[in-house]
This record gives structure tokens, C-alpha cells and sequence, in this order.
């Protein structure tokens, strides 16, 4: 339920943004035949009275039916796209390697799209998803047979989004997969998509409405925003294959703790470590909502060690351990302990490790 | 008398001009073809000049919110 409404916030929050910059194009020419049947109205007015110039304001409610046909079409296949994403991770567990290769492809795609929308060069306009031809035909064809309060081509178009998920959607997918469950997997993207669903509504019934000037300068904000995550998602990347050097090890660097502050007796400073054997032959890490305390450990070289991860009411994706060196995946209980048998590793061996996102991470130091 | 012609376009800021670009063939009699690409910041353009002139073409390009920045 936890996981739901940290999807959901997630689609509220960046997902929409990121999104729209994806797929705002379909939303738009769903809405075209609309606005241009809105100008032709104002024109015959305008002829007639030339005060009437201005759009009133009941015309934009016009608006609202296609752009809801649209996020509800979008809200259906992503659903049904998240129960095949959590069938298919039924199947088959993704290795540690293939999700993080997964986030780096999809953290460049999403740096590409924010310097294509910023028009840094010509580039960069390949990292846009442009539907084939016959597709725009068919999409076109769909647009025009319909009358322009017919809801079938913002339906049609909203459930082709799920040919371009946009690097937000994309990692959410990846957790979908992840669940490993079919109902799990849909309920997961259908609290993403409904999360993003209020920022495509505002955005696309009164950005229509923007003089090209503002759409430019909102164009830039949200490119900005793409950019910063795409820059996060390539970090999750790196530290999801393991590497010692990333943004969120460095920031664990400076800010966690680490169990060589522990004190004489065995206990560390945070009272954790009340089970470790003293010796850095059994270590402990807690498991928190915000990553792992300590966030550095100093085990013993050259013997078997045991990781015990301890958890307590944890509801976020630090559950889900990444060990790349073991090449091990494994979903920790919300309350519990879990055990992990490591070999001997050579003396001053580093070992990292970090949640399913790449978000939070760890590292053992085999030094002692 | 079918004319075939590859316009430069200016404006196109994002993938899906070119579907808004291509209702060109919708709207415009004697527009038979019409393909656009975001990427190449261009339309090719198949049409009868005896039903219509590069000119209207043009206008209607115009209308569409994007400039004709040339011929290819």
C-alpha cells in the first residue's frame, strides 16, 4: 500500500513533468481537432462581432472531455502494461547487471530528450521518439474521421502512449517487473500513471492556452528538471553495477556513519550492532526508510563473513537489496533479519551495495 | 500536373509537428502527399498545380504555426 502511494506521489511529482515532455505531443494533436474547431467558431464570431475576439472561457471547457478520455485511455493500457511487466517478472528475475545497463540506457535517453527540448544541437533531436509515418497516417486518419467531439482519436492516442513511456515511467516499469507479480505489477502503474494524471490535465487544458513565448519558457523548466533527474538516473545506474565511485556513495561518504565508530564493546554508536561477533566476522547494517545505517562496514579478510540486514516497519526501496559482487537480489522483510553468508574476500576488498533503484547504497571494506 | 517538392521548415520544436504538419493533406485540395520529419526540419510534398499553387502551400504551412524557411 506503502509502495502504491510512493508511486503515486512519484507520477504526481517528476513523473508528470517528464512525461508530458514525452508524450504531450500525442495529447496535443488529440486536442488539435478541438482547438481548430474552437478558432474556426471564434472566426465565424469574430466576423460577426469583433469583441468576441477573446476565447471565452466556457470554450475551454471543451477541452476536458478529450483530455480526460486521453489520461483514462493512457491510465488503462499502462495498467494492463504493468500486469504483462509483472507476468514477465514472474518468469524471469532481472540480473543485478541488466537493471543497472537498464537505468544508465534510460538515464542517457532522458539527458538527451532535456538537451534536445533545450535545442542544445541538432543532434540531439534522435533521442525523440517521431511515430512512423504509416503511423501518424493512421493516427491522422483516426483524428479526422472522428468529429472534433468525437473522444475516439484522444482514446486511440492515449493508449499509444505505451509506445513511448517517457525515463520516469520507464524506471517504474522496471519496478513493475520487479514485483514479480501480475496484480502487484498493474496496481504499481496504475497509481503512477493516476499520479501523473493531474499535471498532464493542468498542464495540457491551460498550457493550450499559452502564448508560444510562455510554452517556450515552460518548455525550458521542464527540460531542466528531465536533466536533473536523467543525471540522478545515471548515477542510480552506476551505483546499481556496483561501482565505488558515484554522486549517492559520495553523499553516503559524507553524510553516514560507519561501523569502525563503534564502540569497544562491539555496540556502534547507533546501538545497532549489538549482535556482531566483535571480530567483523558477522557485521549489521540497519535497514531504514532512507537508506543503511552505517552506510560503510568493516568486515574481516580472508574468512566467511554473515550480513545481517536488519529491518524494522521499512517501507521503501531499500528493501529491495542489490549485491552486484554476488551478483545477489534479494527482497528483505519490512521487519526482520536476514542473513547473508559472504565468502572470503581478499583483505581490502571493497563490496558495494544499494537498493533496487540505486538510490541508497552501502559498502563492506573487507579490513580487518 | 503532379509536383513533387521538399520544403525547409522552421518551428518544429517537437516530434509530433510533423503528424500536426501532415494535415496539410487534409486540409488543402490537391495536396496528395504529405510527409514531415521533426528531425530533418523538413516536408515532402506531393501536389496537383492545377489545384493548387506553392503559394496557398505556403500560407497554409503558415496557418498550421510553422514557417517555410526554404526549398530543397
Amino acid at each position: 500500500m506503502v509502495n502504491l502511494l510512493v508511486a503515486f506521489v512519484t507520477g504526481l511529482t517528476t513523473g508528470g513533468l517528464s512525461c508530458l515532455a514525452v508524450q504531450g505531443g500525442l495529447l496535443a494533436s488529440s486536442l488539435a481537432g478541438q482547438i481548430e474547431a474552437d478558432v474556426q467558431k471564434m472566426q465565424v464570431r469574430s466576423r460577426k462581432r469583433r469583441k468576441d475576439l477573446r476565447a471565452p472561457a466556457a470554450n475551454r471547457s471543451h477541452l476536458a472531455a478529450p483530455i480526460l478520455a486521453f489520461l483514462t485511455s493512457k491510465l488503462v493500457a499502462y495498467t494492463f502494461l504493468g500486469f504483462l511487466l509483472g507476468l514477465v517478472g514472474q518468469m524471469f528475475q532481472l540480473s543485478p547487471a541488466t537493471r543497472a545497463f537498464l537505468q544508465i540506457a534510460i538515464g542517457i535517453f532522458m539527458l538527451g530528450s532535456a538537451l534536445r527540448m533545450l535545442n542544445v544541437h541538432p543532434i540531439f533531436r534522435y533521442f525523440a521518439f517521431e511515430p512512423p509515418a504509416f503511423l501518424r497516417r493512421k493516427l491522422r486518419k483516426t483524428a479526422a474521421d472522428g468529429s472534433p467531439e468525437s473522444l475516439s482519436a484522444p482514446l486511440f492516442l492515449g493508449f499509444m502512449t505505451v509506445l513511448i513511456p517517457c525515463g520516469v515511467t520507464q524506471a517504474m516499469m522496471a519496478a513493475a517487473l520487479g514485483t514479480g507479480d501480475p496484480l502487484q505489477g498493474a496496481a504499481l502503474m496504475f497509481a503512477f500513471t493516476l499520479g501523473t494524471s493531474p499535471v498532464f490535465f493542468a498542464v495540457s487544458y491551460f498550457a493550450t492556452q499559452l502564448g508560444k513565448k510562455l510554452e517556450r519558457n515552460f518548455t525550458r523548466v521542464v527540460a531542466v528538471v528531465i536533466l536533473v533527474l536523467a543525471i540522478l538516473t545515471i548515477d542510480s545506474g552506476i551505483t546499481l553495477a556496483g561501482s565505488p565511485v558515484s554522486l549517492s556513495r559520495w553523499a553516503s561518504g559524507i553524510f553516514g556513519s560507519t561501523n569502525a565508530q563503534a564502540a569497544p564493546d562491539g555496540l556502534t554508536l547507533g546501538g545497532s550492532a549489538a549482535a556482531d561477533s566483535g571480530d567483523g566476522t558477522v557485521v549489521t547494517v540497519n535497514v531504514q526508510n532512507d537508506g543503511y545505517e552505517p552506510s560503510v562496514v568493516h568486515a574481516k579478510a580472508g574468512v566467511p563473513v554473515t550480513l545481517r540486514m536488519v529491518s524494522k516497519n521499512v517501507r521503501s526501496c531499500s528493501l529491495a537489496l542489490i549485491i552486484p559482487k554476488l551478483d545477489l537480489f534479494e527482497i528483505l522483510d519490512p521487519t526482520g533479519v536476514k542473513e547473508i553468508d559472504i565468502p572470503a574476500q581478499q583483505a581490502g576488498s571493497r563490496m558495494p551495495y544499494s537498493c533496487s533503484m540505486g538510490m541508497y547504497s552501502g559498502t563492506i571494506i573487507f579490513d580487518l | 500536373m503532379t509536383q513533387k517538392i521538399t520544403l525547409k521548415i522552421a518551428g518544429m520544436e517537437c516530434p509530433n509537428c510533423s503528424m500536426n504538419l501532415e494535415r496539410i493533406e487534409d486540409k488543402l485540395k490537391g495536396v496528395l502527399f504529405a510527409e514531415a520529419s521533426y528531425r530533418k526540419q523538413q516536408m515532402v510534398l506531393e501536389f496537383d498545380e492545377t489545384i493548387v499553387t506553392l503559394d496557398q502551400i505556403k500560407a497554409e504551412v503558415k496557418r498550421l504555426g510553422y514557417q517555410v524557411a526554404g526549398t530543397l
